[in-house]
């Protein structure tokens, strides 16, 4: 039984970081209405930014977040300015793919800015606290673990509240549901685009950061995180930014229970089969009301 | 109070000029030319598609003009992105509403200052928009998308009221409403009018929108076709077998 | 009536192939020059260069003309490398095999195609891309160790061999283009790419134009892998399904000029050969290069290096003309 129990806390502890990785993406999706592929590139140079951190300040991988996240931000902002500008103005189907076709070059530069900067080896964040945890019926829960959950729910009810309750917000709401209205309205959309990608790219960041210290960090990343993103947010309906969590939840839910009783090399498939089928037979995602 | 902005300009305020518009190779308006005069209701009147809206979003900058100019007391508004058009004080209340549905009545009426002139008296505005509006006081927290046509029409009127216009554009007020709705919101700009907006008006009900206005102009096919004093369409033979649906009495 | 080559050519900024002198005179000089120059670098090179001409015009076949955007189509590579090295491995004539290989891919394609083409824009991409990942996994799972060419067929190895076939290759493939192109499908899934709903309501058979696109596209891009399989000695057989190999072939149809039989000829040539001399002097960024070449061309160019040529060409048209006008002043 403890087993089972271990395999579902560790489904959501990997979860949460889906989640969170994922939120950015719903919420440049939402408002944008562009995919950006290079998403995971995003959270692979928070994470290099992170290990930086790490090994060049010695800063511990919960405190370094207060660089990570404005560093990224500030390249969020500076993506946005010089190359999202020009996609995000366009129609429809030209739109979306040229946004996938830019989104992708620039995910090639970043991840040869990464491997140029921090080489091809395989890094990783250990804190000194790194093994230990609370120890529960059996179950493991390494605190580095627990903390990372923690600060996703609590991020997670930040975003909620900034967009719902806060002007800036509510204005990037709107610019999401009607951005002509919003214009109309005198909101200065271009910059409602730039600080909702800024947005996303630190929320990426954030990801990364818990990335240093429980997945592999190496430049090629990149294209992992953007897939896992993905699948997270068609499961919870594209529309849905606070969907992204729950949806992130279930996917880390389902990849453990398929890995620890199926195979190990279903987990990793299983997700992208998911996704194929959630795409193609209820397009919606499971967390929106239809 | 606030004051909703004379520009002590008697003349010479909306000025449209020689004004063409494509949708790619499809043109929609051909050398359209008017004016609207401070504190005046002018009303543009003509058939489905003969490009109303389009002139309306082509002055709110949501179409970019193929020629022409637009000017607003001298400063040009052809050319510069929409919102800043709407800070200025051009505000549009577009076709079928376009609220925030998922918003609620308070966030889209907050929504509607957004540009600093009308933040600074954000608070003022607000209790002005629910004295005219008592139901939208009602339903603050209420979102839009739950409201009925009527409610909903009020609030995007609220909502552009909130930006303090100096020209408040209406395009279709009354389409999809109940006489009664329409009634009150006639009234709420006439009202307007009174405290110095002035108001351009595109409508499909030319009776109501000639019996308001004080002067009007008429689009057909992308072109203007006339023009004159409200009263004087109101009785002219051709808008009325036209636009009013009055057919000539025979000669007896 | 015109043709719908000709109403295609009108639609794009693309040129349709003229001069069939300009055509031998190609083909010539790709079989003379790596002959001439004899070392096994420049074999390597061409053998590069062809191998990408092949990948960009079979992208281009579902991107560009169907205006599919793709992003998986290493399943086809990988499937028709994986089909054919087996086949040869076991005996079967390599020219079997690598048919087998791409019948193989096509097949694949068209089973995930007819749910995948419900998809639209953005979500087809990602949805190939995810069916391609799902390969890739899968193989990489169920074959882990490198796969190597045996002792006699690394004695028997001829470089030359693999070029001619890489390079029949290249030319079958820019063939079957430029035929597609002046078929009545082409005038169909030109339809399609501008307005699939309003194709539809003409009554143009959208899913079936689609998935004519979607077979040859996957056909010869497994050739294509095939293909690979054939030159490199030794390789992971997960290798062939990695994104990069699609993105190879989105770029080389991109930069050259998406829905032209030229572009992915030009894109080629210059993708590979810019490659090759940035990887010689300038290996740690040379990628980098070519992502920001990309976006650029995205951004600024979408009609690639063809667009370029097309304003260069209508340029000297203009100041002839006025050069002709004035004259006739005199």
């Amino acid at each position: 039984m403890s087993s089972f129990m271990q395999t579902l806390v560790w489904g959501i502890f990997n979860g949460a970081i889906y989640g969170i990785a994922a939120m950015g993406l719903a919420l440049v999706f939402g408002v944008l209405k562009i995919l950006n592929i290079a998403h995971g590139e995003l959270v692979m140079l928070g994470g290099y930014l992170g290990f930086w951190a790490f090994s060049a300040l010695g800063l511990d991988p919960f405190l370094s977040l207060v660089l990570v996240i404005p560093g990224i931000f500030v390249l969020g902002l500076i993506l946005d300015r010089v190359v999202y500008r020009w996609v995000v103005r366009q129609w429809g189907e030209e739109k979306i793919k040229n946004s996938l076709l830019v989104s992708f070059g620039l995910g090639l530069v970043l991840t040869n800015l990464a491997q140029w900067l921090f080489t091809g080896d395989e890094r990783s964040v250990q804190p000194s606290y790194a093994g230990e945890g609370l120890n529960i019926y059996g179950v493991l829960m390494p605190y580095t673990r627990l903390a990372t959950l923690g600060i996703v729910l609590v991020v997670t009810v930040a975003l909620h509240f900034f967009l719902r309750k806060t002007y800036p917000g509510k204005a990037i709401l709107a610019t999401a549901e009607d951005y002509e209205s919003a214009e109309l309205a005198g909101i200065n959309i271009n910059r409602v685009y730039m600080l909702t990608f800024a947005l996303s790219a630190a929320l990426a960041a954030i990801a990364g950061q818990f990335v240093t210290f429980t997945y592999a960090l190496l430049p090629s990343i990149g294209m992992f995180w953007t897939l896992k993103a993905m699948i997270v947010i068609v499961l919870a309906g594209t529309g849905s930014i606070m969907g992204a969590l729950p949806a992130g939840l279930l996917l880390g839910i389902i990849e453990a229970l398929s890995g620890a009783y199926l195979a190990q090399t279903y987990k990793e498939v299983i997700g992208l089969v998911i996704f194929l089928l959630v795409l193609i037979v209820r397009p919606q995602g499971l967390f929106v009301r239809k | 109070m606030p004051t909703w902005g004379r520009l002590c300009m008697p003349d010479k305020f909306l000025q449209i000029r020689d004004v063409s518009v494509a949708y790619g190779d499809i043109q929609a308006l051909w050398d359209v030319s008017l004016d609207v005069q401070e504190g005046e209701i002018v009303a543009l009147i003509g058939p489905n598609g003969a490009g109303k809206t389009t002139l309306m979003r082509a002055i709110a900058g949501l179409n970019p003009l193929k020629s022409g100019t637009i000017h607003l007391a001298e400063k040009a508004l052809h050319a510069t992105p929409a919102y800043k058009i709407a800070a200025q004080g051009v505000i549009l209340v577009p076709e079928g509403r376009r609220l925030f549905g998922g918003l609620t009545v308070f966030d889209n009426l907050e929504l509607g200052a957004y540009s600093k002139r009308a933040r600074a008296v954000r608070g003022d505005t607000l209790k002005l928009v629910y004295e005219l509006f008592p139901l939208l006081t009602e339903r603050r927290n209420q979102r839009a998308n739950t409201m009925s046509g009527g409610q909903q029409q009020m609030l995007a009127v609220g909502r552009a009221l909130m930006g303090v216009p100096k020209l408040l554009m209406l395009d279709e007020p009354s389409l999809g409403l109940g006489p009664l709705v329409v009634e009150n919101i006639f009234e709420t700009i006439k009202h307007m009018n009174d405290q110095g907006v002035t108001i351009f008006l595109v409508e499909q009900n030319a009776k109501k929108a000639l019996e308001l206005a004080d002067r009007a102009y008429i689009l057909e096919q992308g072109r203007i076709a006339g023009t004159g004093a409200a009263q004087e369409l109101l009785h002219d033979d051709r808008v009325q077998q036209a636009y009013l649906g009055i057919c000539p009495t025979p000669e007896t | 009536m015109k043709r719908p080559a000709e109403i295609l050519s009108m639609a794009r900024p693309s040129r349709r192939w003229r001069s069939p002198s300009a055509t031998v005179a190609l083909i010539v000089f790709f079989v003379l020059f790596p002959l001439l120059m004899g070392d096994e670098s420049m074999w390597n090179l061409f053998f590069r260069i062809c191998l990408g001409i092949a990948m960009g015009q079979s992208w281009n076949m579902l991107g560009g003309f169907a205006g599919q955007t793709s992003l998986g189509h290493a399943a086809f590579f990988g499937i028709g490398a994986l089909v054919t090295r087996t086949l040869w491995f076991h005996g079967t004539p390599f020219v079997v095999a690598l048919l087998a290989g791409g019948v193989a891919a096509a097949s694949f394609s068209l089973v995930i195609g007819a749910p995948t083409f419900r998809l639209r824009g953005a979500y087809f991409a990602i949805g190939t891309l995810a069916v391609a990942e799902v390969l890739r996994i899968t193989v990489g799972q169920n074959q882990p160790y490198i796969s190597n060419m045996s002792g006699p067929m690394i004695a028997s190895y001829n470089l030359p061999t693999r070029y001619w076939a890489v390079l029949a290759l290249a030319v079958a493939t820019c063939a079957v283009a430029y035929l597609l192109l002046r078929s009545r499908w082409s005038l169909g899934i030109l339809g399609v790419r501008e307005d699939e709903e309003a194709a539809q309501a003409s009554g143009v058979a959208v899913l079936r134009h689609k998935l004519i696109a979607l077979a040859l596209s996957a056909l010869f891009m497994g050739f294509c892998g095939g293909m690979f399989a054939f030159k490199e000695i030794s390789y992971y057989p997960e290798n062939p399904f990695f994104p990069t190999w699609t993105f190879e072939a989105l770029m080389i149809a991109y930069i050259g000029g998406l829905g032209t039989v030229v572009g992915p000829i030009v894109g080629g040539i210059f993708f590979v050969v810019v490659r090759y001399y940035l990887a010689a002097n300038l290996t740690d960024v040379h990628q980098l290069i070519f992502g920001a070449l990309f976006v650029l061309v995205v951004l600024l160019l979408p009609g690639g290096l063809m667009e370029i040529w097309e304003r260069v060409k209508r340029f000297f048209a203009r100041s002839i003309r006025r050069r002709d006008r004035r004259a006739a002043k005199d």
